[in-house]
């Protein structure tokens, strides 16, 4: 009713002036409420991390009890010196970084091959690529472990790199992207004999910078929330990252060691990268998931 | 610099057969536009041109070498496409040197100059620093046009380049690049689906359909002899009526009227004073055509002593210059170009007379023309209708 | 598409693929195949491998536990799908009709993306603790006794529910990006035939999206089986009673707990084919339904 109100105000408005009518339609008060009431609920379990974090015991029974303590600086020390946790953030930088470059650079070599070379079986290639879509880790960690036995690589820095140096998603994506580019540029630069290295270095890359940032973010947030294999193939804490750090952590709690102060302090040291660089590089990301539409 | 012969060229894809053997041979220097409907295979022979597709038979000589198999670089031709295709993060002056850059055959100072002469040529100086997403689309085509001069290579090839440009601006760079065409007089290969474009840019204008060519000529002579009702219709905005008849006697014979057709005895095209046997045979359906423009509301002019035709007015399209009126003739639809301030209104019947100079007779199953008038009263006879109306 | 492939060097071609197969087939596809090897051992550590055909299988097809363990499954996916789906859609209505905020209203949704799946679950610990938690004084006072470590249901909803609130970010990035392709012309005739709110989401809106809704289906479907796995080792290890023992944690206990690696084998290979059977049937499904090109 409010809403057919506004429209025919609005349209009474436009006739008097010569105006034409906006078409975007304004949302009644009670959709800013509801939408407060759920981003609320989302957010939350984080805020009260990151107040808890901040406390002397992280003891919060009741909802008064959620009020910044003045302990962060402790907290956070503490965490990061006598938990080694800053240990465990620079491996899962280190990891992460290896990952992502790594990762960039194979994959645009394989996207780049799929579509502007003619290779025979092209479609088997690319559906070999995309069938590993369908073998995560959980169905191989355990030969995966053995391997990593055999090699020689357990406990070290290959073990979490290697295996997700090649991705199905990346070389999607890529792929779709650089399907967009126009035929008649790709044309252009045939008939001018471009080669193959100015061609992604000059053409190609300069064009994709929007999706490349996008991508290895994904690949960043992706590499960096790595909990499962990072438990099994390293032992150890020296080498530990961030995620199982935090189990560490949270076991000592139940032992009765800790304050969970602490643990959120943990928790919010290893959310702040991913969560940051996700506000920050907001626009490629969601420019890279929209080419994702089928 | 360079001819360009095509022979026999043919081009599948999968099923489809879009080049169905064309031989073609353009003079160096020529200003050859192929023009057709979408599909007509005019864009892939364009293509095969540049090399940007392989032959499935035929050959391509350019300067009397083979160049069938030849790598498009190897080819030294230029392209201009229908978007463009700039480099979006690259400047104008980039966009242009990129190419010369790759292929190393040139000096940078060579480069320079070479830019330079285009920017001036063109009057782009100013674009070149700019990226294409600052530039108008007209200024977008015209530093493509300067990327494909500066190669001075030995062809242009061209694929309908004005298309997306608003009108205004397309009649402005069809008068620019006729001037760079007489310029450089590098010959150029130009497709187009706009007719009118071919007709005020070609020096000869090759019709496509379906593959394969209907005709080649001068666009004056593609509109006055048109060699098939695919031209015929194809060329000349608006179309050409193609009205159902009967030959009888010399004359064409339909519900509504009878026409004489001007010493029907001679083959087509050629001056014979005999009198041989009618050429056309006794009897014979064929299609009359004339152009709305061959034909005129009587009392106008003088008559001539023409049988007139009675038309019935059915929707008048006021256009500024002229008046177009779709009417009916018997049972046929026809379309009458009249002066622009004619008092004639829907539902009217007018009486209409022709250009007897402009009738032209096709088969009814091939489509070949068979009969152009003009080619009959070139010694300037009079014709006097031996049957009234 | 042939005529983006302007390059055809069979070598370069071959390099340029080189490593993203070369990984692929040594990290993904070759333990695949012997976790599928393996499952037709008796292997465990300290002993010799043995093999004895079909017996791991026909025990998983005799063991009750593991059949619960599997109806479990099946029964937390479609509940985690459903609503994640369902909670994501309504967020991204809401966020499509607000004209002003949308920005902060996304950015407040979409970071659970980023949210280490570690540090979820221990936040959501922190929170929903039954003794110590912030939430529980507040839900107790709504008359429900919160002890999900004791009462099976409850830690199984719990679980559920930390799974759905983590996947929502990512759900709604595609959303938006499918809502926001709906050509206005569609919401201002739907404005003028009278029909709003809920009532346009649905019988609008859901239509134009079935492609990207399918698409979540099926990566919420993945995520349901394997990517909840930092979810229940943190919160309930499994329990109580296997309450949250769900395929991914079973076998991972199997693997590395119990170190039964042939069994285990068997359980992944077995978890394969049961995502592989679900996903196929929600291929069908989608293309009969799918209205491509709204």
């Amino acid at each position: 009713m409010v809403q057919l109100l506004q429209y025919a105000k609005r349209q009474a408005n436009a006739l008097r002036s010569d105006q034409t009518t906006e078409t975007t339609h304004d949302a009644r008060p009670g959709t800013h409420l509801q939408l407060w009431f759920l981003v609320l609920l989302v957010v939350f379990p984080i805020v009260v991390a990151v107040i808890v974090s901040t406390k002397e015991t992280g003891v919060v029974t009741s909802l008064g009890d959620l009020l910044p303590g003045s302990y962060a600086v402790e907290n956070y020390r503490e965490a990061l010196v006598d938990y080694r946790f800053g240990r465990f953030m620079w491996n899962s930088l280190a990891m992460s970084l290896v990952i992502v470059v790594g990762k960039l650079i194979v994959s645009v070599f394989a996207a780049m091959a799929i579509v502007y070379y003619r290779i025979p079986y092209k479609d088997l290639v690319f559906l070999f690529i995309l069938f590993t879509l369908l073998l995560p880790v959980p169905v191989r960690f355990i030969p995966l472990f053995q391997l990593m036995n055999d090699l020689g690589w357990s406990n070290t820095i290959l073990a979490i790199t290697v295996p997700y140096i090649a991705s199905a998603t990346t070389v999607f994506i890529l792929r779709q992207h650089f399907l967009s580019i126009p035929t008649s540029i790709v044309e252009t630069a045939k008939l001018d004999g471009v080669g193959p290295l100015r061609f992604m270095l000059f053409v190609l890359l300069p064009m994709s910078k929007g999706v490349l940032v996008g991508v290895s973010i994904i690949m960043f947030v992706y590499a960096w929330n790595q909990y499962l294999w990072p438990l099994i193939v390293i032992d150890s804490e020296a080498n530990q990252v961030a995620q199982v750090g935090l189990q560490l952590l949270q076991g000592d709690v139940q032992g009765g060691q800790l304050s969970w102060s602490l643990v959120m302090a943990g928790s919010t040291l290893t959310l702040l990268p991913p969560l940051l660089l996700m506000i920050v590089f907001r626009k490629p990301l969601l420019e890279t998931f929209s080419i994702q539409q089928k | 610099m360079t001819t360009v012969t095509l022979q026999n060229l043919q081009k599948t894809f999968g099923d489809v057969v879009a080049v169905n053997g064309i031989d073609l041979e353009i003079k160096d220097g020529e200003f050859l536009v192929i023009v057709g409907p979408s599909g007509c295979g005019k864009s892939t022979t364009l293509r095969l041109l540049a090399g940007l597709e392989a032959t499935t038979d035929g050959r391509i000589e350019m300067g009397g070498q083979d160049v069938t198999g030849v790598e498009p670089k190897d080819r030294n031709v230029a392209m201009v496409f229908q978007n463009y295709a700039l480099y979006p993060h690259m400047t104008g002056r980039r966009n242009i040197t990129f190419g010369m850059k790759s292929s190393g055959d040139f000096t940078d100072a060579e480069i320079e100059s070479r830019v330079e002469d285009a920017a001036e040529t063109l009057d782009i100086e100013d674009l070149l620093g700019r990226k294409p997403e600052a530039m108008s689309g007209g200024e977008r085509q015209r530093v493509a046009l300067g990327r494909a001069i500066v190669r001075d290579p030995d062809a242009f090839l061209m694929d309908e380049p004005l298309s997306n440009l608003d009108a205004k601006l397309r009649i402005q760079m069809r008068a620019e690049l006729a001037r760079l065409h007489s310029a450089l007089e590098t010959t150029t290969v130009y497709v187009t689906h706009d007719q009118t474009e071919a007709m005020t840019l070609g020096e000869r204008v090759v019709v496509m359909n379906d593959g394969q060519i209907m005709q080649v000529d001068e666009p004056q002579m593609l509109y006055d002899f048109p060699a098939n009702r695919f031209v015929a219709e194809f060329i000349g905005d608006p179309a050409m009526n193609m009205i159902p008849v009967d030959i009888e006697g010399g004359h064409a014979v339909h519900d509504a009227f009878t026409l004489p057709l001007p010493s029907v005895e001679d083959p087509p095209a050629t001056e014979r004073n005999g009198t041989g046997d009618t050429q056309i045979g006794d009897t014979r359906t064929a299609i009359l055509g004339i152009r709305p423009e061959d034909f005129r509301l009587s009392g106008t002019q003088a008559d001539d002593g023409l049988p007139t035709i009675d038309a019935e007015v059915n929707v008048r399209e006021p256009l500024g210059d002229s008046l177009l009126l779709h009417c009916s003739i018997g049972s046929t639809s026809c379309n009458i170009q009249a002066e622009p301030r004619t008092e004639v209104r829907a539902g009217e019947t007018v009486s209409v007379t022709y250009d007897p100079a402009r009738l032209h007779l096709f088969d009814t199953e091939t489509g070949d023309a068979f009969y152009h008038s003009e080619s009959h009263l070139s010694s300037g006879e009079q014709v006097v209708s031996q049957v009234s109306k | 598409m042939s005529t983006r492939e302007i390059f055809d060097s069979r070598i370069e071609s071959g390099l340029l693929l080189l490593p993203t197969l070369l990984v692929s087939i040594v990290f993904l596809y070759y333990p695949t195949a012997l976790a599928v090897r393996t499952s037709f051992f008796d292997s465990s550590f300290g002993q010799a491998d043995e093999f004895v055909g079909l017996k791991n299988y026909l025990t998983l097809l005799t063991d009750s536990g593991y059949h619960s363990s599997l109806l479990l499954s099946v029964l937390f996916a479609a509940v985690v799908v459903i609503g994640v789906i369902a909670v994501s859609l309504y967020l991204t209505f809401l966020i499509h009709e607000v004209d002003t905020g949308q920005g902060l209203y996304l950015i407040s949704v979409i970071w659970p993306y980023a949210l280490p799946p570690a540090v979820g679950a221990l936040v959501f610990l922190f929170i929903a603790h039954p003794t110590l938690g912030v939430l529980t004084g507040p839900i107790e006072a709504l008359g429900v006794d919160v002890d999900w470590f004791n009462n099976g249901p409850q830690a199984f909803v719990v679980v559920a529910l930390a799974a759905i609130w983590k996947q929502i970010g990512y759900n709604v990035i595609f959303m938006i990006a499918a809502m926001n392709n709906i050509p206005d012309t569609l919401t201002e005739t739907a404005a003028l035939d009278g029909v709003s709110g809920v009532r346009r989401l649905v019988s609008v809106y859901v239509p134009i999206m079935t492609p990207t809704l399918f698409f979540l289906v099926i990566i919420n479907t993945i995520y349901a089986f394997f990517g909840t796995f930092a979810f229940v080792d943190l919160l309930t290890s499994g329990g109580p009673s296997n309450a949250t023992n769900i395929l991914i944690f079973d076998l991972y206990r199997e693997g590395f707990s119990f170190f039964n690696f042939g069994v285990a084998s068997t359980k992944s290979v077995v978890l394969f084919l049961v995502v592989g059977v679900l996903m196929l049937v929600q291929f069908r499904v989608t293309d009969k339904y799918s209205y491509y090109g709204g």
